[in-house]
C-alpha cells in the first residue's frame, strides 16, 4: 500500500471517530474531501503536510466532543430549570445525603482517626486501660523480637507554669506528660525547633529541661524563635525550654493533651509525682506505655510477649502465683483511645446510618429519575422521529443525572463543611482539656459523592435506555401515559414508595434511639441531692507545703471552713463524688480475711477513695449500716499497729461477703489491714460504667500524702441555700491560707455538667441527624409521592368526565396512599427493629436503652404519624388540584 | 437593526472572512472552499479539513451560511458532497467586515501621509 493510501486510511479512522451528529452533517462530505486532499497535501507539501493534516483532525476531536458536551449542559440546565419542583427536590435530596453521610463518616474518623500531629499511629498500641510500673517497662521494652521502641509516661500531669524564672509573675495550671527518654522517638515525631529527649541527655540530676507543644509556644510564647533555651517556672522550679513540638501535636493521648513534656528524670523537685522513686519501685504501677510494634508483629503475638514477660518478671520477683495478669493491649495513637471491639461497635453503628442515610438519598434520586423518565417518554419520541441518534439523548438524559448530582453534592460538601464546623465549635465534650479534631474527611466525602453519583447516573440511565429503545409510534400515539418497559403502572412506582416511607422510617427511628439512649444516660443520676453542694480543689504539695503542713491543714480546713456562716457542713475527698462515672485510676486488689488472717474471696479492681469525716452526711446520703469516719480515724494510720477503718458500697461489700453483714469484719489489701465500719449505698450506673464500681472508701490521713505527694484535696461543701458559698469560701481560705491555690471552684451541679457534656455532645449529633434524617425523608416522601399523584391527573380526569365526584376520586387516592403509608410503616419498623436489636448485640450501653426507650411513646408513635401525615399531604395536594380542574383541560394537556 | 445583527460578527475571523469571500462567488463544497482560498492567497492560507469543518458548522449555527439544494450536473457530481451558499445575512457580514477593513486601510494610510510630510 503505497504512502498516500496508508494516510488517507487513518484519516478516514479519524474521521470516523467524531461524534454521531457531527458524522451525521459532515461525515460524507469529510471523507470525500479527504480523498480529493491527501494526495494534493502529499504532492504539494510531502510528509510535513500530512502530518499537518492529520494532526488537525485529531486535535480537534476533543474540541468537537466538548462543543456537544456543553450543549448538552446547557440543554440540561434550561430543562431542570424549567421543572424546578422535580430539581430542588432531587438537589436538595442529595445535598443533605452527601453532607449527612461525608459528616458521619468524617465523626467516626475523628474518633479512631490517628491523633493529630502523630506521622505513622499504625503500629503504636498500649496497654488496655492498665498502668505499669517503671521496672516492669523496662522489661517490656527491651524485646528486640516485638518492641521496635517504647516510652513510659504519666499523662495528666498538672504543672503550675510561670513564663519567667522568678516570682514576679502568678503561675498558671497546664498540663503536661511525664516522659521517659524515648517517648519523642517512639512515637516518630520531629521537633520544630530545638531537640527532643534521649536516653543520653537526660539523666537523673541534670538541670530541669521541658519541652513544650506548638500551641503553648503559640499562645503562650507568643510563637517567640528565641523561645529554645528560654527558662519557664514549673512547679516552682526552673525549667530550660530546649525544644518546641512539631505543629498539632499535643501529645499521643489527644484525648488529655499535653502542652508541656517533661523527662521522668527531672527529679521529684519538679513533679511531686515523681516522690517515692517510682522509677525502680515495682510496686508502683503509675505509667503508662505506648509501644512501637516491630513490623509484621500483630498485638497477640506482642500480648503474648508481654505476659511472658510479666511471669518471668513476677517470679523473679518472688512474687505469689495467684499474682498472675493478664495483659491487654489496644491500639494507640488515635484521637479517642478505644479498644477493638468498641472500634467495631461505633464504625459499624457509623456505618449503618451511613448506608442507610445513602440508601434513603439513592431512593430519593431513584425515585424522581424513573418518574421522570416515563413522563418524558413522549418527549424523547419526538426527538427521536426527527433524527436525534440514540446515544445522543442517552447522553443527554445522562447530563442531567449528572448535572443534579454535581449540583447536589457541591452543595453537599459545603453543607458537610459547614456541619463540622459546628460540631468541632461545641464546647468540649469531655471534663479535662480535649481537643477534638473534627474535619471534613475528604476520603468520606469522595467515596459518599462517588455513590451518590454512580446512583444518580445509574437511575438516569435505566429509564434513558428504557426509553431509547422505545417504539416511537406508539409513544407518540399514547403520550406520557404509555408504560415503560419493565416498568409496570402501578406496582413498581408504589413499591418505592413504600419502601421510601420504610427506608425513612427506618432512619428516623434508628437515630432518634439513639439520641435518646444518649439523653438518657446523659442524666446521670448521682443517687444525692445536689443542691446547694459546692467543690473546691487544693493542691497543698504543689503550693510547697510539708507533710506535717498538709496533715494540719486534713485536720483543720473542715472545721474552718464549717465555721463560715454560708456553709453547713464541710468535709475532705481525694477526688470528686462524682469521679466514679468515669473511674480510670489505678484499681487495688482487696480480699476479705477472717479473724486468723487467711484470705477469702478476692476482688480483682476496687476502686479506693479518700474521704474525710462526715464526708456521706455532708452529700446528703445516708449510710446503710454502720458509722461514718471520724476525724481521730483521720489521724489514725496503719502503722500505728491499729486496723484502719473502711466503708464499703454495696457491690464491694456483695463481692466480699455475700448477703452478710459485713460491718465489723475484716479485709485486707496487700500487708494492710481494715476494719469494715460502714455499708454505704452504690452510685448509679453512668455513661461509662454499665455497672457501679466496688469501692472501698478509706480516711483521708497525712499518709497519703507521703506516698503521693501529687495528691490534691477536694473540699465538699454543703451551703445554705441562696447564698454564694463559693465566693464565701474563696474568701476565707484567702484570708487563713494566703498560699494555697484555690483552682476548680464550682457547684457539683455545673461538675456534673462537665461530665455529661461528652454524652450531650453525642446526642447532639445524632439529634442534627436524626433532624436531617427527618427532613430528608420528608423531601423523598413528599417528592414522590406528589410526583406520583400528579402524573395521574389523566386518570383522574377521566374518572372525573365519566362522573366521578371530587370526593370520590381524592378519598380514591387517599386510600391508596395510605395502604401505601401501612405497608412502608410496617416494613420500616420491621427493619428498625431488626436493626436496633443488632445494634444492641453490639454494646450493653444500647441495649439499657432499648429496655428502657426514654423516648418510646413520642418518637414510637410521632415519627410514623409525622411521615404519614406527609405521604397523605403529598397525596392529597396534587389529587386536589387534579380534581378541581376542568376534566377536558386534564384530558387535553398531553 | 439587521446591522446590529451582522455587527455581532465582527471583527471577523480570518478563516470565516475567506470560507465567506469562497461563496461570495457561487456555491461551493468542501474541498472547494480550500482550494480557492488556497489559489487567492497562493497558498499562504491553508484552512485544513477539521478546521474547516469546525468554522462550517458554527458558521450554520450563526447564520452565516446554509446547505444549497442546487446540485450540479450528474456527471460532474458526487452524492457524498454537500454544497454551501451564504445567506442574506453572512452577506451582509461579508459587506460590513470589508468596510471595516477598508476604513482600517484608510486609517492606517492617512497616519502614514501625515508622518511623511
Amino acid at each position: 500500500m503505497s504512502f498516500p493510501r496508508i494516510c488517507l486510511a487513518l484519516y478516514r479512522r479519524l474521521a470516523s471517530a467524531y461524534p454521531h451528529e457531527f458524522r451525521m452533517l459532515y461525515g460524507q462530505d469529510m471523507e470525500r474531501m479527504g480523498e480529493d486532499a491527501v494526495p494534493q497535501v502529499w504532492s504539494r507539501y510531502g510528509v510535513l503536510g500530512i502530518v499537518r493534516l492529520l494532526a488537525d483532525i485529531a486535535l480537534r476531536l476533543p474540541g468537537t466532543y466538548l462543543a456537544e458536551i456543553r450543549q448538552d449542559v446547557a440543554y440540561a440546565s434550561r430543562v431542570l430549570l424549567k421543572s424546578p419542583g422535580f430539581a430542588s427536590v432531587a438537589v436538595v435530596s442529595v445535598a443533605i445525603g452527601i453532607g449527612m453521610c461525608s459528616a458521619v463518616r468524617s465523626e467516626f474518623e475523628g474518633i479512631v482517626g490517628p491523633a493529630a500531629g502523630l506521622p505513622d499511629p499504625a503500629a503504636l498500641v498500649t496497654f488496655h486501660w492498665s498502668t505499669v510500673s517503671y521496672p516492669y517497662f523496662e522489661r517490656y521494652r527491651d524485646q528486640p523480637q516485638t518492641v521496635a521502641s517504647a516510652t513510659a509516661l504519666l499523662r495528666l500531669v498538672p504543672f503550675a507554669v510561670a513564663l519567667t524564672p522568678d516570682k514576679t509573675l502568678r503561675a498558671a495550671r497546664f498540663y503536661g506528660h511525664l516522659v521517659s527518654p524515648e517517648y519523642f522517638s517512639t512515637l516518630g515525631v520531629a521537633p520544630a525547633a530545638g531537640r527532643f529527649f534521649s536516653p543520653e541527655t537526660e539523666k537523673p540530676g541534670m538541670p530541669p529541661v521541658v519541652v513544650v507543644s506548638d500551641r503553648f509556644w503559640r499562645k503562650q510564647l507568643g510563637a517567640d524563635r528565641g523561645a529554645v533555651g528560654r527558662t519557664l517556672r514549673l512547679n516552682g522550679r526552673p525549667a530550660t525550654i530546649v525544644g518546641i513540638g512539631p505543629k498539632d501535636f499535643l501529645g499521643v493521648y489527644p484525648g488529655n493533651p499535653a502542652d508541656l513534656f517533661v523527662p521522668v528524670t527531672c527529679g521529684i523537685t519538679l513533679a511531686p509525682e515523681l516522690s517515692g522513686d517510682p522509677l525502680h519501685d515495682p510496686e508502683r504501677e503509675i505509667f503508662r506505655v505506648v509501644f512501637r510494634l516491630t513490623p509484621g508483629t500483630t498485638m497477640a503475638q506482642a500480648e503474648a510477649a508481654m505476659n511472658a514477660v510479666t511471669r518471668n518478671f513476677d517470679r523473679e520477683r518472688g512474687l505469689h502465683p495467684t499474682h498472675d495478669r493478664v495483659m491487654q493491649l489496644m491500639p494507640a495513637g488515635t484521637a479517642l483511645y478505644s479498644t477493638p471491639e468498641q472500634v467495631r461497635f461505633t464504625n459499624t453503628f457509623h456505618f449503618v446510618l451511613w448506608a442507610l442515610v445513602l440508601a434513603l438519598v439513592c431512593a430519593n434520586l431513584a425515585n424522581l429519575l424513573l418518574a421522570r423518565g416515563g413522563e418524558r417518554r413522549r418527549e424523547i419520541a419526538v426527538r427521536l422521529s426527527v433524527g436525534a441518534s440514540r446515544p445522543r439523548l442517552v447522553r443527554q438524559l445522562l447530563t442531567e443525572s449528572v448535572l443534579l448530582s454535581v449540583t447536589g453534592g457541591a452543595i453537599g460538601a459545603a453543607l458537610g463543611y459547614g456541619f463540622m464546623r459546628v460540631l468541632s465549635s461545641l464546647p468540649s465534650p469531655l471534663p479535662l482539656p480535649v481537643e477534638l479534631q473534627c474535619r471534613l474527611d475528604l476520603r468520606a466525602l469522595a467515596w459518599t459523592a462517588a455513590i451518590a453519583m454512580v446512583a444518580g447516573i445509574g437511575f438516569g440511565l435505566a429509564p434513558a435506555l428504557s426509553c431509547a429503545r422505545t417504539d416511537i409510534g406508539r409513544s407518540l400515539k399514547e403520550g406520557a401515559q404509555a408504560p415503560l418497559r419493565g416498568y409496570g403502572r402501578f406496582g413498581l412506582r408504589n413499591l418505592f414508595v413504600a419502601c421510601q416511607m420504610a427506608a425513612s422510617l427506618m432512619l428516623v427511628l434508628v437515630t432518634g434511639l439513639a439520641a435518646g439512649a444518649f439523653l438518657l444516660i446523659a442524666r446521670v443520676n448521682p443517687g444525692f441531692e445536689m443542691a446547694n453542694l459546692s467543690l473546691v480543689s487544693l493542691d497543698p504539695m504543689r503550693d510547697g507545703y510539708s507533710v506535717s503542713q498538709a496533715a494540719r491543714l486534713l485536720e483543720v480546713l473542715p472545721e474552718e471552713l464549717s465555721r463560715v456562716k454560708e456553709v453547713d457542713a464541710a468535709s475532705l475527698s481525694g477526688v470528686t463524688p462524682l469521679a466514679w462515672i468515669s473511674a480510670t485510676e489505678t484499681p487495688a486488689r482487696v480480699s476479705s480475711s477472717d479473724s486468723e488472717g487467711r484470705s477469702g474471696p478476692i476482688i480483682q479492681a476496687v476502686r479506693t477513695e479518700r474521704i474525710g469525716a462526715n464526708y456521706f452526711a455532708t452529700l446528703g446520703v445516708p449510710l446503710l449500716g454502720g458509722r461514718e469516719f471520724e476525724p481521730r480515724d483521720q489521724r489514725n494510720t496503719a502503722e500505728q499497729g491499729t486496723p484502719v477503718p473502711a466503708i464499703l458500697n454495696q457491690t464491694a461489700a456483695r463481692s466480699l461477703f455475700g448477703s452478710e453483714n459485713p460491718i465489723g469484719r475484716r479485709i485486707r489489701e496487700g500487708e494492710t489491714r481494715y476494719t469494715v465500719v460502714g455499708l454505704a449505698r452504690d452510685g448509679r450506673p453512668g455513661f461509662l460504667r454499665s455497672k457501679a464500681a466496688p469501692t472501698i472508701f478509706l480516711p483521708f490521713t497525712a499518709a497519703v500524702f507521703r506516698a503521693d505527694p501529687a495528691q490534691g484535696i477536694t473540699v465538699v461543701l454543703r451551703g445554705a441555700a441562696g447564698h454564694n458559698t463559693l465566693a464565701a469560701v474563696r474568701g476565707e481560705l484567702a484570708s487563713l491560707h494566703p498560699d494555697l491555690t484555690v483552682f476548680h471552684a464550682r457547684t457539683l451541679e455545673e461538675e456534673l455538667n462537665d461530665w455529661s457534656s461528652f454524652i450531650a455532645w453525642q446526642s447532639t449529633i445524632f439529634v442534627i441527624l436524626g433532624v436531617f434524617a427527618l427532613l430528608l425523608a420528608c423531601i423523598g416522601l413528599g417528592g414522590v409521592t406528589a410526583y406520583a399523584v400528579a402524573r395521574r391527573r389523566k386518570e383522574i380526569g377521566i374518572r372525573m368526565a365519566l362522573g366521578a365526584r371530587r370526593s370520590q376520586v381524592e378519598g380514591l387516592v387517599l386510600r391508596e396512599g395510605a395502604a401505601l403509608v401501612a405497608v412502608g410503616s410496617m416494613l420500616g419498623f420491621g427493619g428498625a427493629f431488626t436493626l436496633w436489636r443488632l445494634l444492641t448485640a453490639y454494646s450493653d450501653m444500647l441495649a439499657r436503652t432499648f429496655d428502657r426507650p426514654v423516648s418510646g411513646p413520642l418518637l414510637m408513635l410521632g415519627a410514623p404519624l409525622i411521615l404519614a401525615l406527609l405521604t397523605m399531604l403529598a397525596c392529597y395536594l396534587p389529587a386536589r388540584r387534579a380534581s378541581r380542574i376542568a376534566p377536558v383541560a386534564a384530558l387535553r394537556e398531553e | 437593526m439587521e446591522q446590529a445583527d451582522s455587527d455581532a460578527f465582527l471583527p471577523l475571523h480570518q478563516n470565516w472572512f475567506h470560507i465567506l469571500l469562497s461563496l461570495a462567488g457561487s456555491e461551493q463544497h468542501g474541498y472547494g472552499i480550500m482550494q480557492e482560498v488556497l489559489e487567492r492567497t497562493n497558498g499562504a492560507v491553508r484552512i485544513w479539513p477539521a478546521t474547516l469543518y469546525g468554522a462550517l458548522q458554527r458558521m450554520i449555527a450563526g447564520g452565516l451560511i446554509e446547505e444549497s439544494e442546487e446540485r450540479p450536473a450528474p456527471e460532474l457530481d458526487d452524492s457524498r458532497r454537500r454544497y454551501y451558499r451564504l445567506t442574506r445575512l453572512g452577506r451582509r457580514v461579508l459587506d460590513r467586515e470589508c468596510e471595516r477593513l477598508r476604513d482600517m486601510l484608510r486609517m492606517a494610510q492617512r497616519k502614514r501621509r501625515q508622518e511623511a510630510y
